[in-house]
């Protein structure tokens, strides 16, 4: 509310001095969502989006919610073009699905952002720019983590690690184990990754897979997991059979519940990834592409390593 | 003497055509990896279905009640969530936590109740409904955040799901306790008799003066009751839980229910069945992940087992392999 005041204040105001022509200090941006609600980080995103969208008053949000449909994402960027939105942030449902919307985006000569997570290259013509994490670094880093915290035990010649992936199919989940399984032979030739099976995302599930590696393997020394929700059941899958105290826990995207196990002692490290910084670096995408400044089409935003060695700099994530 | 060794084995072969499945699924797979009998594995793999086999024990009474529910699934989120926010709250505290969110679970169970069996809608599509229904609902409890306990070592809510009685896992304990009791329920009392009654034959329960209606109601209270219970256990086991943990779930009870030999078109089916339905499936699993197949693999393997051990069960009650439909 406060938000619709400034922003007709400041409307009427340029109005008044500029006359017409400078209606065009103020920006109108749409967004369609994945799904919010269905998770902490999607939920937190919208939030820090509108937060972000408030503060600034040049700006204007139409804030929608595909609720993981892809025929109502079409139907909502259609909607947007209806409007003659000033840009147009979109986060896929499916990579490949949405491209038939966003050309007619293009071709209304609305510039889209896609964040979070791309859509398929064959769509990378009728997009300016992606806002969002780099999960083949994140994955890449991971496998940095894990193996610092190996040499610090003297166990970098020796050691045995398994992967928790990520729901099969899913880009996240695959550029994730993509970076670690092509960096942790770069750091660490000697450590064995011995087997890799999805948790879905899911806590239970990984607890199961992580209860089967148990039986099966008498060594594990490490435990990659393509998020922490799926570390933290991994972990207490480790704690049930007496085993977590020998195995180092490494995830992604920072959880609360990581964080939690990390100040703990019982979990070593993750991939710290903001859904407020992944909001805002958004939002700031489609303000530099607005303002007519040169912006990378892959417009990465900075996930830093966190582990219970520098932690300290780093705030509980909200999710 | 013989022959009559070799009847009275074929008699039990055809009775319990699934318990034989069973021990040729669990031999084949030692003989692959030995540590799929390790006494840890077996009871990690008896403990980890005993979730889905709390949910598969009352949606036996449902389906041998003549009908189907498919919400469970949603209602087992609903209830770890809930739980969950309640135990976090201080005006509630874990003990006063459980009670409420069974109340809550239970009024669920009562709705789909009331609309199949006093409003007579059909149940498959009642609980459809009640799927995103009840999704939406946990959506809007929680305001789409995850729940965790914080502070994990100051409750002792974690005995559901991790504790240990006489060295039995308490999941597990659960698990057989309550399948001991409703077991007893549907086949020795006057309800359990009644319940095959409504599900096998409708027109002459009513003549016999059974109501229907209450005992439809009744079977959705009981699955409702289980749900509550594996949403306990669920929650206390990973001491937080996501909005979609209960997602898909309501397939895979149906699948152990039904590989216990329940018909879906109600009248038999046994709890002791429809244990062992469960254990098949979480031995399945596990012993497939045990063997190191992808993930692909395994999800084609398990229903190629799950058809065939259906097969096998049906065509020993026929006594032919092949039997088209005529």
């Amino acid at each position: 509310m406060t938000c619709m005041t400034k922003l007709s204040l400041a409307c009427s105001t340029a109005l008044v001095a500029f006359a017409g022509a400078a209606a065009a200090q103020s920006v109108t941006i749409g967004i369609t969502q994945n799904n919010v609600g269905v998770d902490s980080y999607q939920t937190t995103y919208e939030q820090a989006f509108i937060a972000a969208a408030e503060a600034n008053p040049d700006v204007e949000v139409v804030v929608l919610d595909a609720g993981g449909d892809v025929a109502r994402q079409i139907a909502q960027i259609q909607d947007l073009i209806q409007q003659d939105v000033d840009a147009m942030i979109i986060w896929p449902t499916n990579g490949q699905a949405v491209i038939p919307a966003v050309r007619e985006a293009f071709q209304a000569e609305i510039p889209v952002i896609i964040t979070n997570s791309n859509i398929a290259e064959d769509g990378f013509d009728f997009v300016r720019s992606f806002s969002g994490p780099d999960n083949v670094t994140q994955g890449a880093r991971a496998a940095e983590i894990m193996c610092e915290r190996f040499t610090e035990l003297g166990i970098q010649d020796e050691a045995q690690i398994v992967q928790i992936t990520g729901q099969p199919g899913y880009t996240t989940a695959i550029e994730r184990a993509e970076g670690f399984e092509n960096r942790l032979p770069e750091v660490c030739p000697n450590v064995t990754l011995v087997e890799s099976q999805p948790g879905n995302w899911n806590r239970e599930d990984a607890q199961r897979v992580m209860e089967a590696f148990l039986v099966q393997y008498d060594d594990i020394d490490g435990v990659y997991s393509g998020d922490d929700n799926m570390g933290v059941g991994a972990l207490n899958a480790a704690l049930a059979a007496d085993r977590a105290g020998d195995i180092t826990f490494v995830g992604a995207t920072n959880f609360a519940v990581g964080y939690d196990a990390m100040e703990r002692g019982e979990y070593w490290g993750s991939i710290y990834q903001s859904p407020v910084d992944d909001a805002e670096a958004a939002l700031q995408t489609a303000l530099d592409i607005l303002a007519g400044e040169e912006v990378p089409f892959l417009n990465y935003f900075d996930t830093p390593k966190i582990t219970q060695e520098n932690m300290g700099e780093f705030d509980r994530p909200v999710f | 003497m013989a022959e009559a060794m070799v009847k009275s084995v074929g008699g039990v072969l055809a009775r319990q055509g699934i318990l034989v499945a069973f021990l040729v699924f669990m031999i084949g797979f030692t003989f692959w990896n030995p540590r799929f009998i390790d006494i840890d594995n077996v009871f990690g793999v008896i403990r980890s279905s005993a979730i889905l086999g709390v949910m598969a024990l009352g949606v036996t009474f449902v389906v041998i009640g003549g009908n189907l529910d498919l919400s469970v699934g949603s209602m087992l989120s609903f209830s770890a969530i809930v739980v969950l926010d309640l135990h976090e709250n201080p005006a509630f505290g874990p003990a006063l936590a459980i009670p409420a969110m069974f109340a809550m679970t239970l009024c669920l169970g009562a709705l789909n109740g009331f609309l199949i069996g006093y409003l007579r809608l059909n149940s498959l599509i009642v609980t459809l409904g009640m799927l995103s229904a009840i999704h939406g609902l946990t959506l809007t409890y929680s305001g789409g955040q995850n729940m965790d306990i914080a502070n994990q070592s100051a409750t002792w809510f974690d005995v559901f799901g991790r504790g240990s009685a006489l060295g039995i896992p308490v999941p597990v304990l659960i698990f057989a306790l309550l399948a001991a009791f409703l077991g007893i329920v549907l086949a020795k009392t006057p309800f359990g008799r009644k319940v095959y009654a409504v599900g096998g034959n409708g027109t002459a329960a009513t003549f016999s003066g059974i109501p229907r209606a209450r005992v439809v109601f009744l079977t959705y209270i009981i699955s409702a009751f289980c749900v509550a219970t594996a949403g306990l256990i669920q929650a206390s086991r990973t001491m937080g839980a996501q909005n979609t943990v209960g997602q898909g779930l309501e397939l895979e009870v149906l699948a152990a229910v039904i590989l216990g030999g329940a018909s879906l078109l109600g009248g038999s089916g046994t709890i002791f069945k429809t244990v062992i339905g469960v254990l098949i499936l979480g031995f399945i699993q596990n012993g497939l992940l045990l063997a190191g197949l992808e993930f692909y693999v395994q999800f084609v393997v398990t229903w190629v087992i799950i058809i065939l051990a259906v097969w096998l069960d049906i065509a020993t009650k026929r006594g032919k392999l092949w039997s088209p439909i005529a």
